[in-house]
């Protein structure tokens, strides 16, 4: 039972991902940190995201490669992106009606429900998973936003910007350990 | 009249509290946090910056030994190792809220061919040194050096050595504080190092013959 967890900075550039298996203790090698988002997958969300909706609030100005997409369920990384680009839309539908930060689950496809929280300073952190596990999900989205707001509190870090510290991506990984 | 370190926790304490502008530590640990950033930008030699730094701690310190004998009315210190006590029990305390452990080291051996024995540690000869030991530091709080910031040898709180000697300067104690160790860089402890160079003689006023 895998999540994937994406941080999003307000105009949903990928800063930050993780992809946690809660079965194995060992965490997975799939490339968590942020420097694992070349060019390629920030092309990928711009082309998926254009491609899927006609949707008007998502204005990408990254001008990507149409990115091969592959329609299916299945742990592919491809699929997972597009899933969670899907579901920017429907975020930012939800985001303009109720002002609340923990959005439940916002979007289903297939297997995947996709929840996402919105902090105060407009960074979507959008969490794929399989399973239920609202309360869960709820204390570990409250869990990344404070090592989140930690993390801009340094001064070395500039916003908006890939977060590439090990401290915070191994904090990140044993919370969610611990909740998901 | 020997003060002892208890009197010296409790004067420091008492300076604390009597301090009514107390400035909030996020706002300051930002601050500090973003001039060293914009020092970095600006000189982009690591080497450079700490020394920028402890130039401009120097300045600082300069001034703020009159605000702390004013406050403090404390008198002369009786030998260097009374210094050592009273910069981190009661000016570090005053300032910061922190209190460093310090650890006092005697001088190295003096080579007077008059003596023939092991002269005892002289507290007040030039080479007296006394470590601080910091287990919090609020300069820097929520940073994490980068990678280029650890190899170039950056120290982030250089500004704490320049305070310390220019303050001392003005007391005539000429020193040299540096970092030893700094849990930012991944070591133990944070350390510094004060080491007394030597008595600054009282200079005459300029015009007097």
């Amino acid at each position: 039972m895998s999540h994937h967890l994406f941080l999003l900075s307000p105009s949903d550039t990928p800063l930050y991902n993780l992809t946690h298996y809660s079965s194995k203790p060992s965490q997975s090698t799939s490339s968590p940190l942020a420097s694992n988002l070349p060019s390629w997958s920030t092309s990928a969300f711009a082309g998926t995201l254009t491609a899927l909706s006609g949707a008007s609030s998502a204005t990408q100005t990254q001008h990507g490669q149409g990115g091969t997409v592959k329609i299916g369920a299945g742990q592919d990384r491809h699929v997972i992106q597009m899933i969670a680009n899907a579901s920017l839309d429907a975020i930012e539908e939800v985001m303009r009606k109720d002002s609340v930060m923990y959005l439940k689950s916002v979007d289903k496809f297939n297997e995947w429900t996709v929840s996402a929280f919105v902090t105060p300073g407009n960074m979507k952190f959008v969490l794929l998973h399989e399973s239920r596990n609202d309360d869960g999900i709820k204390a570990f989205f409250s869990d990344v936003w404070e090592l989140y707001v930690k993390t801009m509190l340094n001064p070395f870090h500039t916003a908006h910007t890939p977060i590439r510290s090990a401290v915070f991506d191994s904090r990140v990984r044993a919370s969610a350990k611990k909740y998901l | 009249m020997a003060s002892t370190s208890k009197q010296y926790k409790a004067v420091g304490e008492d300076l604390w509290k009597g301090r009514t502008e107390k400035i909030n530590a996020e706002l300051f640990a930002l601050t500090y946090g973003a001039l060293v950033v914009q020092l970095i930008q600006d000189y982009e030699d690591y080497a450079e910056v700490n020394k920028q730094l402890e130039k401009m701690g120097y300045n600082i310190g300069t001034r703020l030994i009159e605000d702390f004998l004013a406050r403090s009315s404390l008198g002369r210190c009786a030998d260097f190792r009374e210094v050592g006590e009273v910069v981190a029990k009661v000016g570090f305390k005053s300032f910061l809220n922190i209190t460093p452990n310090v650890t006092h080291g005697a001088q190295p051996v003096a080579s007077s061919p008059t003596r023939t024995s092991m002269p005892p540690p002289q507290v007040n000869a030039p080479g007296s040194t006394f470590m601080l030991q910091f287990d919090e530091n609020p300069l820097a709080e929520f940073v994490e050096l980068p990678e280029e910031a650890l190899e170039g040898g950056l120290w982030f709180s250089n500004v704490l050595c320049g305070v310390i000697r220019g303050a001392l300067e003005m007391v005539q104690m000429q020193v040299q504080a540096a970092f030893v160790s700094d849990v930012l860089r991944g070591d133990e402890t944070t350390e510094i190092r004060v080491t007394l160079t030597k008595y600054l003689e009282e200079e005459v006023p300029v015009g007097d013959d």
